[in-house]
């Protein structure tokens, strides 16, 4: 007897894969990806009273305690721009920034009773996480606009349209990048070690510190400006208020490598948690 | 012949028992110290097929060397006890799990339904769910929004549609979660022991549902269940999995009844040489008791049809007296289903014996004892043999789509007549 040749159309064995699910099959669970965007918002704000609203109140309360403390009582220097505008834009883009990383940074952890249950790409998760972020911050944005404007109208700004505006999408791609990156990295370590979730809390709050969020890099000392420099996040929040209010500092050559960075980082990231998605499940 | 649509080669898959995710820091660096810097073997991981399974005590083999196909529109069970390592097989057939070694190959979409309501969120809407479900078990879009009304009305939720599940009962919860996965519509459909849950109206349906995609539609379905009657009925074949490894695959009926045969619990016969180390009393001591069934398949398993002759026999030390000997028959809950009292016998003393056949078709499935009771003068008791025989009548149904437990304590099989005549019957003028 023959043994009938047949072509089989996929294969499991207990080899890992670096690349991960294929282009085609991230396309056939598009509609997934969409459906837990959806249920994110929805269950963030199912029975809560001010519902969607929330998206804006937690950067306004941050930014009133910013002007309170940092601008009124440290002191300080928000270069020419007024400070409401300058923490403004920090806090959104930090809230963004934070919000993606410690979201996705434990997607193996949060979604044990899921992934032991169905298969479908383990990607699709953390990009769900990083659209619903970036929904949030768009909503966020427009609040932005509205005080620029306000700021243009009644108290005098001065606004100046450059082309470093083209900047912008280039700063948020990289930033949601860079985020993802980390917490593609951290996914797999919080899913081994129970105790990198406490490192990352801690360290992303420090981070903060080290991120021109709170003050203008222009107003760190020299002697440590280095250090500020390094962090790959610094460029891109510079770039971010030189791009929407004219004021920042930094290079093309900065922000290239700051761009760099992040893709490297992401690149390896995704290979890591390709690599260890599938075997992850036995020890989660 | 149809093709094979799943090729399942020498999977197997090795668990680590113990330390794993605690402390387990100092163990990945010393693995890959080892592995990569110093180009040693993984020394917590030994690939060693020669030893015998269970060797080591922080691994476990889940799986070992299973093989097997399925051909396109086949479906197959799996049968055996708990830690039998189905529910691992099923997960690596669904790419859950990563098999240690071996491959799967296939064919189609698989969709696996491994629990029932995966990917539901107490908080969202019927709706909502039904929509969030479907996609986790890859249906896309339009095929849930074309199959939506269906979902709802095969759950019957249709009112609460827009209420959060959290509101629901859990009977409805569940019914509406199997909805969602009954109308998917895959290639290979892998499904584990979903039939635990839910009543047996549900389980009916979902059963109904199950044969109907098997066998109208023509898909493959891997199928795991307690429920042997279920087993039997739905798939064509089954394999039989004991700790880990294949013990047999073949037709489900001849899968299954081995498997039931290798869990009945018997008590069948029991026999004692001298009246000394014999149960008893001054009065009686017992010598042999035996039930025997009557099997007329080869199987050897005892099932409702099979007729049961309990035979028993005991040193009498009476002189001249009249005994009666009773048969107690008990359901394994201690409910007693008969009490079977023997004329009374004029005895002298010397060895009595009897005998004394349940019919077929007069028990109904499951598991029984008997004690047996010995009084004298029609009603002072003697002695008891308590539990002194038991054993498991398993379920028989020929062509019948019915697969909840029976009813009833005994399921008798009485002349019966039903007729159809030919008169006019009008209901309405």
């Amino acid at each position: 007897m023959s043994v009938p040749k047949v072509k089989w159309d996929w294969e499991i064995t207990s080899q890992t894969s670096y690349w991960g699910a294929s282009l085609r099959e991230l396309w056939s669970f598009r509609h997934l990806l969409e459906g837990l965007v959806k249920r994110n918002f929805l269950l963030r704000y199912q029975q809560t009273i001010l519902g969607p609203f929330w998206i804006l109140f937690p950067p306004l309360l941050t930014l009133v305690t910013y002007v309170l403390v940092f601008g009124k009582l440290v002191g300080i220097s928000t270069g020419t721009l007024p400070p409401v505008l300058f923490y403004f834009a920090g806090i959104i883009l930090w809230s963004f920034f934070n919000d993606s990383f410690t979201g996705t940074a434990t997607t193996f952890r949060d979604n044990v009773h899921l992934f032991s249950k169905v298969y479908f790409p383990r990607i699709i998760i953390p990009l769900s996480v990083i659209h619903t972020q970036l929904y949030n911050f768009l909503i966020q944005f427009l609040m932005m606009l509205l005080l620029v404007a306000y700021y243009w109208l009644f108290q005098g700004l001065r606004l100046s349209l450059s082309i470093t505006i083209l900047w912008f999408p280039l700063v948020l791609l990289a930033t949601a990048l860079l985020a993802l990156g980390m917490g593609l990295f951290f996914s797999v370590l919080t899913a081994k070690y129970r105790d990198m979730s406490y490192v990352i809390n801690l360290g992303v709050r420090l981070l903060m510190y080290v991120t021109p969020v709170i003050y203008p890099l222009s107003a760190v000392p020299e002697k440590v400006r280095w250090l500020v420099q390094l962090n790959p996040l610094s460029p891109l929040f510079e770039a971010f208020r030189l791009s929407l209010l004219g004021e920042g500092t930094v290079s093309t050559w900065q922000l290239a490598y700051s761009v760099l960075f992040t893709v490297a980082f992401f690149g390896a990231s995704l290979l890591l948690f390709n690599k260890q998605g599938d075997k992850l499940i036995d020890v989660v | 012949m149809a093709d094979n649509i799943i090729q399942v080669e020498n999977i197997s898959k090795l668990y680590r028992l113990g330390t794993i995710g605690t402390g387990s820091f100092r163990q990945d660096l010393q693995w890959w110290w080892n592995l990569y810097v110093r180009g040693r073997k993984d020394p917590f991981f030994h690939l060693d097929k020669t030893a015998p399974p269970g060797v080591a005590a922080d691994q476990i083999w889940a799986l070992r060397d299973v093989s097997f196909d399925v051909k396109q529109g086949e479906s197959m069970g799996f049968v055996g006890s708990n830690g039998s390592g189905k529910s691992t097989l099923l997960k690596i057939i669904s790419r859950i799990v990563k098999p240690t070694t071996g491959a799967v190959r296939g064919r189609g979409k698989v969709s696996s339904l491994l629990e029932v309501g995966t990917g539901f969120n107490k908080e969202l809407t019927g709706r909502e769910n039904i929509y969030i479900s479907g996609y986790i078990l890859g249906m896309n879009k339009a095929e849930v929004a074309a199959k939506f009304d269906e979902i709802v009305a095969f759950s019957g939720i249709e009112e609460f549609v827009d209420t959060p599940v959290k509101r629901y009962s859990s009977g409805m919860y569940v019914r509406l979660a199997f909805a969602v996965a009954a109308h998917l519509e895959p290639d290979i459909l892998i499904v584990d022991e979903v039939l635990a849950v839910g009543d047996a109206d549900f389980q009916k349906k979902c059963l109904g549902k199950m044969r109907e995609v098997s066998q109208a539609e023509g898909r493959t379905i891997l199928f795991v269940s307690h429920n042997m009657q279920a087993v039997n009925t739905l798939c064509d074949r089954a394999i039989w999995l004991n700790k880990g490894q294949m013990l047999e695959m073949g037709p489900s009926s001849a899968v299954v009844n081995k498997y039931i045969a290798s869990l009945q619990k018997l008590q069948l016969g029991q026999k004692w040489a001298t009246p000394q180390e014999a149960p008893g009393n001054k009065f009686i001591r017992f010598k042999q008791v035996e039930l025997i069934p009557h099997v007329e398949h080869s199987d050897g398993i005892i099932d409702v049809r099979t007729p049961l002759t309990v035979k028993f026999q005991f040193w009498n030390m009476l002189e001249e007296m009249s005994l009666n000997v009773g048969i107690v028959l008990y359901s394994y809950t201690g409910d007693c289903i008969f009490d079977l009292l023997s004329p009374a016998l004029h005895c002298h003393t010397g060895m009595v014996e009897g005998e004394c056949t349940i019919p077929g078709n007069f028990l109904n499935d499951g598991s029984y004892y008997i004690t047996l009771t010995i009084a004298k003068e029609a009603s002072i008791p003697v002695y008891n043999l308590d539990e002194c025989l038991s054993f498991d009548v398993e379920d028989y149904r020929a062509d019948i789509c019915y697969f909840e437990k029976w009813w009833g304590a005994v399921r008798p099989k009485f002349p019966f007549r039903l007729e159809n005549h030919q008169e006019v019957c009008q209901l309405s003028r």
